[in-house]
């Protein structure tokens, strides 16, 4: 609402995602792969092996073209991203850890000078000073993760920063040192698995099968320990937030099973690479390489998922507002907009005056400056699938919109503008995807009630609020489903039907008995 | 729509440091990235122009190849000395900055699919070394067009967030970013002003060399430094007319600003124009003799001089035209001297490590640490 929002027709959650993946699985090779060009250096100049030397040399130039041109442009590229798609969160970052990235740049000059330096030096100078430039290279490498990892943590655990606004408070937060270890691990491992492409294509069989054996030793110890370092990395994260990675909301749950699985899958390979190492066809490293791009964007979806709603955890929201009024936000926190209006508040919005006539307009205007930052309207994570999926008419998802913090374990942050806004949004969102108020009410089945007006914040397990407070008799569950809103006061205030009522009654006391907690809430409240 | 309700309020974290200290930073780094820039660019162009222009076809293959080996160096050095100013400019001027690129988001973002593909051109180029064909002259000349055009993009973006007069009506009719800033009056002339001035700069690298194969190739050298002085000399004459055109096409009150109405800013100017016609003596008088030490001494510390006169004129201008918007006293500032003084002391530790570098390659005067066995040990493969 402070700056413009970037409409991306495909989705700027996607674009950032595709800019940030590429990136992050470049530099984390940028790290490992240095530490593997010095000590695979030092081992062949020790044992005198002319052969390893040479290839080390290539490797070299395919470490250079990858790690210091696409590495270094696509780094730059996040920064140009994230600042066209969340500027408010970028101004805080740079305003909070300019001299975290002053340091790294330092870092990154040496780091990229040495690079070019080792790369041109194969020719040129002596076994000794060369591996000094591979050393000075790695180490500032290295040194750079050390900062920007620092960085990328805080927005996940921002700690005790957000009371104290100290920077190495922030800086030092709950997951930089999982966060860390475990950016090391995958590092390393990335060294051996990028090493295996350039083997591959080696000629010389038997060098080909030490190169793999080399690179399993990189590859297979370091992916072993991954988990054990997801699993502490985890740990740190605020059980709320690693919640919503665990409860309903479809990506973050999706990718954290897909991570787990490519895991898998690339430790798998790298240890059949070891069946015939002397015969790796190049196609088969590619393999192993798509493999761990796919694991490694999988786990920084992950994080972004577990991170939401917010950019800055307990600060920012992804949709650029403060979640809670702070000196100097202008205005710009979720409170402040529900009381101005987002008419008021939004300084890039066109229309500023809501009549009978112009809802779904405004309703756009509302979408673009609240929701575009995650949202499209039908491409990614187009609002019009859900819709179409739980079958929302306009009533529906204005009474919905009432409730977004609670939606999916509370991944979002809460609608801000006012109840006529509110209305205006959802007239906005019914004209992308129409339901006439007689399909919303078309459902009879309880399951289907269920899903459509329920599952979204409530699960189907005794611990759950809505078997804990619903009566289990069913007229007095049928009319406690009459008034939502009393049986708690921020339920949105939806309308089943005469039909729909005892239906889901009935559903949901099956379930009770079927899963074994038909007695919890005996008499109910 | 009032360009100052459009304006983006600061965030709520105060800035780390004195404003005085991140506008250094800001000019340091800055001139230090604008002549990579100019190396790498005025290169390329001059690098090509030898090869299709020069008389001696062996000599402007030569000078191509000499050239195009430094280009995959000198992008990374642009890029990475680029880094720091973004950095500074954004902390200072990050409600300007942040909204023009949005409001022209797209050529914005494929600044960085461009400047990937020039890289992997210039590459490609210098892995070529040697060969002479048609294909290796239309990479370079592809890298250096869409190197040229991420200087458009440059120049558009930073004027458009000097004028936010122009935000509403561009981003309001193309929320989607494919906006430019071509109805600027000083785009082009600004954009020439930058473009020309990396071939004369590009023109210095040239001489400097010859300067490094004066004696081991006095008769190459020579040529390289009539090549370079010329270029120099052509591009900098050209300024005399591209100038005074960026000059009329500010508007009044900003023109006036380097007319007597700001002493300091009329000061640089006449530094500027001053220190042109000097280089451009003192270059002809170095050509006319051969005197190399002149060419490759005397010119650049003058010209050095006028790079930093231009960087503050810059500056000069971007304050002005954000006078409205913008104050440095806006701005509340907690230093953080848990953390500053660690960059300070880094920084200081990576100049000289880059220098002993450098030196120990055998770069900027030092000696080469070149062991025969160990190379011919590499080279045999």
């Amino acid at each position: 609402m402070n700056y413009p929002v970037w409409d991306v027709s495909f989705g700027a959650g996607l674009l950032i995602a595709l800019v940030a993946i590429l990136h992050v699985f470049v530099s984390h090779f940028a790290v490992g792969g240095g530490l593997f060009l010095v000590v695979t250096e030092r081992r062949a100049r020790r044992r005198n092996d002319a052969a390893l030397l040479a290839w080390l040399k290539k490797h070299t130039k395919f470490f250079v073209l990858v790690t210091v041109v696409f590495g270094a442009i696509s780094g730059v590229g996040i920064w140009f991203t994230i600042g066209l798609i969340s500027p408010t969160a970028t101004s805080d970052l740079i305003h909070i850890f300019v001299w975290g990235w002053a340091i790294e740049w330092v870092f990154f000059f040496i780091e990229i000078t040495a690079a070019l330096l080792y790369l041109y030096g194969w020719d040129k100078l002596d076994a000794k000073t060369h591996e000094w430039y591979g050393w000075i290279y790695f180490i500032n490498a290295y040194l750079s993760l050390v900062v920007i990892n620092g960085i990328v943590a805080f927005m996940l655990t921002s700690g005790s920063w957000v009371r104290n606004h100290e920077f190495w408070r922030g800086f030092f937060n709950p997951t930089y040192f999982p966060s860390l270890a475990f950016r090391t691990a995958i590092a390393l491992a990335l060294a051996g698995i990028y090493a295996l492409v350039t083997a591959s294509v080696e000629k010389d069989a038997a060098l080909k099968a030490r190169l793999v054996r080399w690179s399993a030793w990189w590859t297979i110890p370091s992916l072993a320990v991954l988990p054990a370092l997801g699993w502490w990395y985890i740990r740190r994260i605020p059980h709320d937030l690693w919640a919503s990675a665990r409860g309903p909301m479809p990506t973050a749950t999706a990718y954290a099973g897909h991570a787990v699985i490519l895991l898998a899958v690339v430790f798998v390979l790298a240890l059949l690479t070891l069946v015939r190492p002397g015969r790796m066809h190049v196609s088969f490293s590619l393999l192993v390489l798509l493999a761990a791009l796919g694991a490694m964007g999988s786990f920084e979806f992950v994080r972004e998922s577990v991170r939401k709603p917010f950019v800055i955890s307990n600060y920012l929201y992804a949709n650029s507002l403060y979640s809670a009024a702070i000196p100097g936000d202008g205005g710009f926190s979720v409170d402040e907009v529900s009381s101005a209006g987002v008419l008021k508040s939004a300084k890039w919005i066109r229309v500023r005056t809501l009549t009978a006539t112009n809802q779904a307009d405004v309703g756009r205007e509302i979408f673009r400056v609240e929701c575009a930052s995650c949202h499209t309207a039908d491409a990614y994570r187009g609002l019009n699938r859900y819709i179409a999926l739980r079958q929302w008419d306009q009533n529906k998802i204005q009474a919905m919109l009432g409730g977004l913090e609670f939606m999916h374990n509370g991944v979002m942050p809460a609608f801000a503008g006012t109840d006529a806004e509110r209305g205006a949004l959802a007239a906005y969102l019914t004209s992308i995807q129409p339901i006439s108020a007689q399909a919303a009410a078309a459902a009879t089945d309880g399951a289907t009630v269920f899903a459509q007006n329920c599952s979204m914040c409530h699960q189907v397990k005794a611990s759950d609020s809505l078997f804990q407070n619903l009566p289990v008799d069913p007229a007095a569950a049928g009319d406690a489903l009459k008034d939502l809103t009393s049986l708690f006061p921020l339920m949105p205030d939806l309308k089943l039907t005469d039909q729909q009522r005892p239906a889901l009654v009935a559903w949901l006391n099956t379930q009770r008995s079927a899963k074994g907690f038909g007695q919890a809430a005996q008499g109910g409240k | 729509m009032q360009a100052s309700n459009l304006i983006p309020v600061l965030d709520p974290n105060p800035l780390p440091a004195p404003y005085w200290l991140l506008k250094l930073l800001l000019l340091v780094t800055f001139m230090l990235h604008i002549v990579a820039m100019n190396f790498m660019l005025g290169g390329a162009v001059l690098a090509l122009t030898a090869k299709w222009s020069a008389q001696s076809k062996e000599h402007g293959k030569r000078v191509f190849f000499d050239v195009a080996k430094k280009l995959p160096v000198l992008l990374p050095a642009t890029i990475t000395l680029g880094i720091a100013p973004l950095l500074f400019l954004q902390v200072l001027y990050g409600q300007f900055f942040y909204t023009s690129s949005i409001v022209m988001a797209w050529p914005w973002f494929l600044v960085l699919v461009l400047l990937t593909v020039a890289y992997y051109g210039f590459y490609y180029v210098s892995f070529r070394s040697g060969h002479d064909s048609h294909r290796v002259g239309g990479v370079m000349l592809v890298s250096t067009l869409l190197v040229v055009l991420v200087g458009f993009a440059f120049s558009n973006n930073i004027t458009l967030s000097q004028t936010p007069v122009r935000w509403a009506a561009k981003y309001f009719a193309r929320p989607s970013g494919w906006n430019l800033n071509l109805t600027e009056p000083t785009l082009i002339p600004r954009f020439l002003h930058f473009m020309v001035a990396a071939i004369a700069v590009g023109g210095l690298m040239l001489v400097f060399m010859a300067l490094a194969n004066w004696k081991r190739d006095n008769e190459y050298a020579r040529q390289l430094l009539q090549f370079g002085g010329k270029a120099f000399m052509y591009a900098t004459m050209a300024q005399f007319v591209v100038g005074p055109v960026f000059l009329f096409t500010l508007p009044r009150d900003l023109r006036m600003m380097y007319m007597g109405d700001n002493p300091l800013a009329t000061a640089l100017l006449l530094v500027g124009i001053a220190g042109g016609i000097a280089a451009l003596v003192v270059m002809s008088g170095a050509l006319r003799s051969g005197n190399i030490r002149a060419a490759a001494f005397t010119v650049p510390a003058i010209i050095a001089v006028v790079i930093a006169s231009m960087t503050v004129m810059r500056d000069l201008l971007r304050d002005a035209y954000l006078q409205p918007y913008f104050h440095p006293g806006q701005f509340t500032v907690k230093t953080q001297w848990a953390v500053l003084p660690l960059f300070l002391a880094l920084f200081v530790a990576g100049v000289v490590l880059w220098l002993v570098m450098m030196r120990r390659y055998g770069l900027l005067g030092g000696r080469e640490k070149v062991s025969e066995p160990a190379a011919k040990a590499v080279v045999s493969d």
